[in-house]
């Protein structure tokens, strides 16, 4: 019997560590910093999560763990593409590469193992059936577009993305602003990380989920409403590989082919979009006071 | 008591004492001293890279002096950020508007300087005081419009409106009419003598000699860092000016001869492109004859670009037809058409024109290198290279030590002067001059357009494209108005005057 409610709800939790992705990505990239670190990221959450959960018996311990770890990444690119300058896509790829690395070493170091932990019983707690964090981040979106769009914070973070040097002429701290976009691109990288999958940390668990949630905010245009919504788009995509059997429609095909559909569905969206939808201006550019 | 000795009793708003300042290898600014008092426009006067931008940067705290003092209203300060200076009332409009495109204009408006309640933007109330500042300026432009989507004019136009919200008494404004058409800049220029009789000071940063004339009460000129003169306008004279500025006497009129007319070497019928269903270019049909300047006018974003790219090129048209002298080239290359005889002056030398950081002596084939002199057993013959170079260097009056040294290590007029010299230099039937002048000074636009002048007596083809009408009246035979992709407007020279060209500019006649 396909339970409908379940699907609705289950689909929202599998939405979650996109969503979450893709709202992180929304700040640093409004604020001009190109963010494809947020694989990296997660996967250091993840990690983390269970690391911090085990150790202090307790989920919340897990969870600041998450959002410490992403942030350390999220600092690591701050710190190369803010202050140091370096190319934004080439810290992002270095930082993916670092955090599959550095996420095995510390297992070996904490687990004994390489590739998984034992099991962690400290979990967020679920309402109806569901990771309780996976409900919060249809509001975060909304705070977010609300924070972006009538606060002064907003308004001189889109300014950094926008033009660095126009708001640097009018006194803004474009480097600190750049590096609050960053870090709490990190911040919600620890909460995606504390819904993907908690339970256990096994090597690359993220499976691409940051680059999807990346997918999700350009198809959303940058948009912290619409990036989710996009996200939720995957994560109903995904869903339905668990709810293969129970509808009729879907049996006759490849269960591969299932699984593989978010992946696909994310291309052929940012095949169709990619060219349409609108970057910051400045997004991306090395920013040296001064200059310009 | 005279007038003038009232004006030397006040208490200056702004007095720069001693201002020095290095670069690596440069001394942008040698004990520059400079003052602004109330109700006063003070001209900047210079050629490119003279100093007037680095000191106003120094003022404006961009940049820290090595030496000197900044006075304001008789008290000394140290003016560390750009925060410091608006608080001291100092506000400036840079040479490249610092506007945020994707902001609104109310957005820009405050940015940096937001009335906030209850931790959420105060729109309303900034949306007051800036209608207010608008009605009492005569300013007015659509507080909800983005920026992105206003004309040059009104993007100036609300970057004054920055200055004047965060209450600015010293306005500094860098080459503000290099982007505006005639009639912008009569607007500018009521606006700036508003603000003056509101007894706010100004200092006006030019090279054109007319505007300063026009506008300012008083005129510094500065040249290599120092200032060579300061005058009030009762004394000052264009001739007087440009004199000081170059160091030499400068001859401001080009004699500019209309010789006979050969065959058609350019043709475009009804030339139309097309990008993302938006025309560019609409049915554009002109020619440029053997031995004329056809010079296009026009606000720049109107085509511009796109035309140079098609016939150099880089682009091919959707419809319509090129002929270069009689063959259609609609589909040929841009290596093609120079081997059918065209010269291209790039718009934009460093991006286009040259590789930056090579030698003299590469850069000299660029463009060229499929010729046969340059070719020994299919390679690059560099010791033809060398003495090419060093005949371009030597008959264009490029200053620089040798052929060895990289592009970037020459100032941007004698760049120009070298690329010009290069696409001269191999005897081309048609020339594609675009911006031939922009960022060279005074002494080097003499230069270049003696050079255009001789190419054009010796027969050839010289199509002309350029931001500054001024020069599209010394140099064309014939000009063309360029608006919206489309030639509007065909004037012979004799008939072409600045305000009726702006007006076609503008979109404001129309055939």
């Amino acid at each position: 019997m396909f339970d409908f409610w379940y699907f609705l709800l289950r689909g929202l939790q599998l939405s979650a560590p996109m969503a979450y992705g893709a709202l992180g990505a929304v700040y640093s990239e409004t604020g001009g910093v190109v963010n494809i670190a947020v694989e990296g990221m997660m996967l250091t959450g993840t990690f983390f999560f269970v690391w911090g959960a085990t150790l202090f018996k307790s989920w919340i311990a897990g969870l600041l763990f998450a959002i410490v770890g992403a942030v350390l990444i999220s600092l690591i690119h701050g710190l190369a593409t803010i202050t140091f300058k370096v190319n934004h896509v080439v810290s992002g790829t270095a930082l993916n590469i670092l955090a599959s690395g550095l996420t095995r070493f510390l297992s070996m170091q904490v687990f004994g193992m390489e590739t998984q932990s034992a099991v962690n019983p400290y979990t967020p707690p679920t309402f109806l059936r569901i990771n309780v964090i996976a409900y919060f981040f249809i509001p975060l979106a909304i705070f977010t577009l609300w924070l972006l769009n009538r606060t002064r914070f907003g308004l001189r973070l889109r300014s950094c993305g926008q033009n660095p040097w126009a708001a640097d002429s009018l006194g803004v701290n474009v480097y600190g602003y750049k590096y609050v976009g960053v870090i709490l691109s990190g911040v919600f990288a620890g909460l995606a990380a504390a819904t993907l999958y908690p339970y256990q940390w096994i090597d690359a668990m993220t499976a691409g989920r940051g680059f999807l949630a990346l997918a999700a905010m350009i198809f959303g245009n940058y948009n912290p409403l619409y990036a989710v919504l996009a996200a939720m788009l995957f994560g109903y995509a995904e869903t339905l590989t668990y709810f293969q059997s129970q509808i009729p429609l879907l049996s006759g095909i490849s269960p591969i082919l299932i699984k593989a559909f978010p992946y696909i569905l994310a291309l052929i969206v940012l095949a169709g979009f990619l060219g349409k939808t609108k970057p910051p201006k400045a997004d991306g550019v090395i920013f040296e006071k001064g200059e310009g | 008591m005279s007038k003038v000795d009232t004006i030397k009793e006040r208490i200056p708003l702004i007095e720069l004492k001693g201002i020095t300042k290095a670069f690596p290898g440069v001394v942008a600014n040698d004990d520059i001293h400079l003052t602004l008092y109330e109700g006063e426009i003070h001209a900047l006067v210079g050629e490119n890279g003279a100093g007037k931008t680095t000191l106003m940067k120094i003022l404006y705290g961009e940049y820290r002096a090595d030496k000197g003092e900044i006075f304001v209203r008789g008290k000394p300060v140290r003016i560390t950020n750009p925060s410091v200076a608006v608080a001291l009332g100092i506000g400036m409009v840079h040479q490249h508007f610092m506007l945020v495109p994707g902001l609104t204009v109310l957005e820009n408006i405050i940015l940096g300087s937001e009335p906030v309640k209850n931790a959420v933007l105060d729109i309303k109330s900034a949306r007051q005081k800036i209608e207010d500042i608008m009605q009492k300026n005569a300013m007015p432009v659509d507080l909800d419009t983005y920026v992105e989507d206003l004309p040059v004019g009104l993007q100036q136009r609300v970057e004054i409106l920055k200055l004047l919200y965060r209450g600015a008494e010293t306005l500094v404004l860098d080459e503000p009419t290099a982007v505006l058409t005639p009639q912008e800049t009569t607007e500018l220029f009521k606006t700036l003598k508003a603000l003056k009789e509101q007894g706010r000071g100004i200092i006006f940063i030019s090279h054109k000699l007319n505007e300063v004339l026009e506008i300012a009460d008083r005129i510094t000129v500065i040249r290599r860092g120092r200032v060579v003169g300061e005058m009030p306008i009762e004394e000052a004279s264009k001739e007087k000016i440009a004199e000081m500025m170059v160091g030499k006497p400068v001859v401001l009129e080009v004699e500019n001869p209309r010789i006979e007319v050969g065959g058609h070497c350019l043709v475009l019928k009804d030339v139309v492109y097309e990008e993302n269903g938006v025309k560019k270019l609409d049915e554009i049909s002109f020619s440029v004859h053997a031995g004329e300047i056809y010079g296009v006018a026009g606000v720049e974003g109107n085509g511009q670009e796109e035309l140079l790219k098609i016939i150099s090129g880089e682009i091919y048209p959707s419809a319509g037809e090129i002929y270069i002298t009689d063959k259609v080239v609609n589909r040929i290359s841009p290596m093609g058409r120079r081997q059918l005889g065209i010269g291209h002056i790039p718009a934009d030398r460093q991006a286009q024109g040259l590789f930056i950081d090579m030698p003299l002596y590469i850069n000299v084939v660029v463009g060229w290198h499929w010729r046969k002199e340059f070719q020994k057993r299919g390679i690059l013959d560099y010791k033809v290279m060398r003495s090419t170079a060093s005949t371009v260097v030597k008959n264009f009056d490029v200053r620089t030590p040798s052929v060895e040294v990289p592009a970037s290590a020459l100032s941007g007029g004698n760049q120009q002067k070298f690329v010009v010299g290069r696409e001269i230099s191999f005897d081309p039937t048609l020339l594609l001059a675009a911006y031939p002048t922009r960022g060279v000074d005074v002494g080097a636009t003499e230069f270049i357009y003696k050079q255009l002048i001789d190419e054009k007596v010796r027969g050839k083809a010289i199509l002309l494209i350029s931001a500054d009408l001024e020069e599209i009246l010394a140099l064309s035979d014939r000009i063309g108005v360029l608006y919206r992709g489309k030639i509007i407007k065909e004037f012979r020279r004799e008939e072409a005057t600045p305000e009726i060209i702006g007006l076609y500019m503008l979109g404001v006649k129309e055939e």
